[in-house]
């Protein structure tokens, strides 16, 4: 392998994990929002209900 | 509630929309810009990657330390989240620079990898940290669990000024600080281009960790939301 080689193997290694990585935390962050809502909006329903 | 959720997903568009700007202004200047080194030629372009992510890397394990001595002094979750989020990315950012340094070293040295004092003890810290992580997901009770993560997260930080003495205190194959060094500013030391492509690219480095550090965190808070909600009905 040249130098340019080796540069574009760390240049695309570093940016594929981050990419990945950010795309995997945004998953994490959307699931966990959607639950807190589901929870919240069910809880406002129970409150609305004893009311 | 929904106007505060929407003006903190604005900051965090904007830092992410920061971070874009800054990483891909770092690229053009490390791989257009930058003139090759005269020794090593153009494997040194690997240096504006290295030197960010093990500096990002310390800065999260300082955050680590810091909300880990938070914790255990006052007790509050959000310290503790804080560390939490700040490990998980520290390891991210540690487990980069070792494979940057390993590709580096294939051509500069002739090995992918070698027992030296700086690499030995930078895998150390990569350890320190991972274990940290098992150990909070290996300990049902979440007290316990975060009082024995910041006492190792306190502990690792230990590691940190070790493995910047070790090029002074040890004969090792990595070279010693060009930057950081205390006989010399940066500037007369390294070209003026060079150190340019190092900053944006540190810039750029800084901008995406404190956007993913604002995004792990918020995951951190609503799953300790989820759990409350949780807990209070039973479920």
């Amino acid at each position: 392998m040249g130098p340019w080689g080796y540069v574009s193997l760390a240049y695309g290694i570093v940016w594929g994990v981050i990419v990945v990585y950010w795309f995997v935390l945004k998953r994490r962050y959307r699931a966990a929002e959607t639950e807190l809502n589901r929870l919240r909006s069910s809880e406002a329903a129970v409150s609305h209900d004893k009311n | 509630m929904a106007q505060s959720t929407n003006a903190i997903r604005k900051r965090k568009g904007i830092l992410g929309g920061l971070a874009i700007v800054a990483i891909v202004t770092g690229l053009g200047w490390s791989l257009l810009v930058a003139p090759p080194d005269a020794y090593q030629g153009e494997v040194q372009r690997i240096m504006y990657l290295h030197l960010p992510s093990i500096l990002t890397a310390y800065l999260s394990y300082f955050l680590v330390f810091i909300g880990s001595g938070m914790y255990l002094w006052k007790r509050e979750k959000k310290d503790d989240l804080l560390a939490h989020a700040a490990a998980e990315l520290g390891v991210l950012f540690t487990a980069l620079t070792i494979i940057e340094g390993s590709i580096w070293g294939k051509p500069t040295w002739g090995v992918w990898w070698t027992w030296d004092a700086r690499l030995t003890l930078t895998a150390i810290l990569l350890l320190i940290y991972a274990g940290y992580l098992m150990l909070r997901s290996s300990i049902d009770d979440e007290q316990r669990a975060a009082s024995a993560a910041a006492i190792l997260g306190i502990i690792g930080f230990l590691d940190i000024p070790l493995i910047h003495m070790s090029v002074y205190w040890w004969r090792t194959l990595h070279q010693p600080p060009s930057i950081l060094r205390p006989d010399k500013a940066p500037w007369e030391n390294v070209h003026p281009a060079m150190l340019t492509a190092l900053a944006i690219s540190f810039v750029g480095f800084l901008l995406l960790y404190f956007y993913l550090l604002s995004l792990r965190y918020r995951v951190g808070e609503m799953r300790q939301e989820i759990k409350a909600l949780r807990l209070e009905r039973g479920v």
